[in-house]
């Protein structure tokens, strides 16, 4: 016989890993993964560097994935962001990881191998032709962000901050809701090296869509 | 009537030469505009004053791959439906304030024979997202006669991506529902 508070704690507990272990546990705007997932595991992707990324090589204690995608001009008009987010993070116990999983010819490796020069990339860029790991993080735009802790679960997923940059066609940025103020992927960093709770932990992505192949 | 076109086209004129560089022509271009501005209380106004046709709309834009590889099939539907009580309808969510990239949508529309009606979402555009409670694009929302939405299809779950397949077959249940 378990007494009440033992039984509420066993009920909670199993809550707890029911929630975890169920597929299609949606958060606010992302239709497959909630905060607290596990960051998915991923093996031997290749990188734009000549060397490959796997998940047991993350050895910091707050990673970064950004899915990206070279020819958006979602992604053109922040990259200088991300490069100042990566610069900012560099040095501390902070792993930022760039991936790529569309299929069309202009973002696949060779290509983004083009652009992380271009953009001056300070991160490891991947490209996952599998589309497996945006398939489990429910990732769709480009970019958008996911942060996980050192136990590596979900702690922030969305946008890089409040307001979404693209590149105009004649190639000047602009901000659609003029200058950031809200930084919600480096709040999220900051908040989880210090074992602190995301200020905020999930906001609406902006950005290009990604294509998913349709045979699954 | 004319006094509300002859406002659209100046608008047109306001977004083109609010970007950041006038395009070459630009004024010929006003001539054959083919993307209407309209407000987000405008569009709803318009939903509004759909009722009693089943309406398509497509959600698109210049700077949305997808969007461009999916919206042929969107003209394909409509000269299908042609005379079956069906309104096809395009709301661009280009930057207003990018003058190529409107000149881009224009050519798009005429290169496509988009002769429905095509409308530019005159809105900051993170706002709009918000406003027409949409993730992504392309997005393909398809409303009842009596004007309720009935079918939702977006990009928004990437093992539920909709398809052109989608499109007909939500289409045909609301013909068939109404």
């Amino acid at each position: 016989m378990l007494s009440r508070g033992t039984g509420i704690r066993t009920a909670v507990l199993l809550l707890f890993a029911v929630g975890i272990a169920l597929p299609g546990h949606a958060g606010k705007f992302n239709k497959v993964v909630d905060l607290g997932a596990a960051m998915p595991e991923f093996a031997d992707l290749p990188a734009v560097d000549g060397k490959t990324l796997s998940s047991r090589d993350l050895k910091e204690s707050v990673v970064v994935l950004v899915f990206l995608a070279n020819h958006c001009p979602w992604v053109k008009g922040m990259d200088g962001d991300l490069v100042k987010l990566a610069a900012r993070f560099k040095g501390k116990d902070v792993r930022i990881v760039g991936v790529s999983v569309n299929h069309r010819e202009d973002d696949r490796l060779e290509a983004m191998k083009v652009h992380a020069a271009k953009a001056g990339y300070n991160f490891t860029y991947v490209y996952d032709e599998s589309q497996e790991l945006g398939r489990k993080l429910g990732a769709t735009r480009t970019p958008e962000y996911f942060v996980f802790d050192k136990a590596r679960r979900l702690v922030y997923m969305g946008a890089l901050h409040n307001s979404p940059a693209s590149m105009r066609t004649d190639g000047t940025i602009n901000y659609t809701k003029g200058e950031p103020t809200e930084f919600y992927v480096a709040d999220a960093i900051e908040a989880a090296l210090a074992g602190k709770a995301a200020p905020v932990d999930e906001t609406r992505p902006q950005g290009c869509t990604i294509e998913y192949a349709q045979s699954k | 009537m004319g006094g509300k076109l002859s406002a659209r086209l100046l608008l047109v004129g306001m977004l083109l030469a609010g970007g950041c560089s006038r395009p070459p022509g630009g004024e010929r271009a006003l001539e054959t505009a083919s993307l209407v501005p309209i407000s987000f209380a405008g569009w709803q106004e318009k939903l509004a004053g759909y009722r009693g046709s089943v309406v398509v709309v497509d959600f698109w834009a210049t700077w949305c791959a997808p969007c461009l590889e999916r919206f042929p099939h969107m003209v394909a539907l409509y000269e299908r439906y042609k005379g079956r009580g069906v309104r096809f309808v395009s709301v661009s969510l280009d930057d207003t304030g990018d003058a190529g990239a409107l000149e881009r949508a224009r050519e798009f529309l005429k290169r496509h024979k988009a002769t429905f009606e095509n409308y530019l979402m005159d809105e900051n555009i993170t706002d709009a997202f918000a406003k027409l409670d949409l993730l992504s694009i392309p997005a393909v929302l398809i409303y009842g006669r009596d004007g309720r939405l009935r079918h939702k299809l977006t990009g928004d779950d990437p093992n539920r991506q909709f398809t052109s397949e989608d499109v007909d077959r939500a289409l045909e249940e609301t013909l068939k529902l109404d």
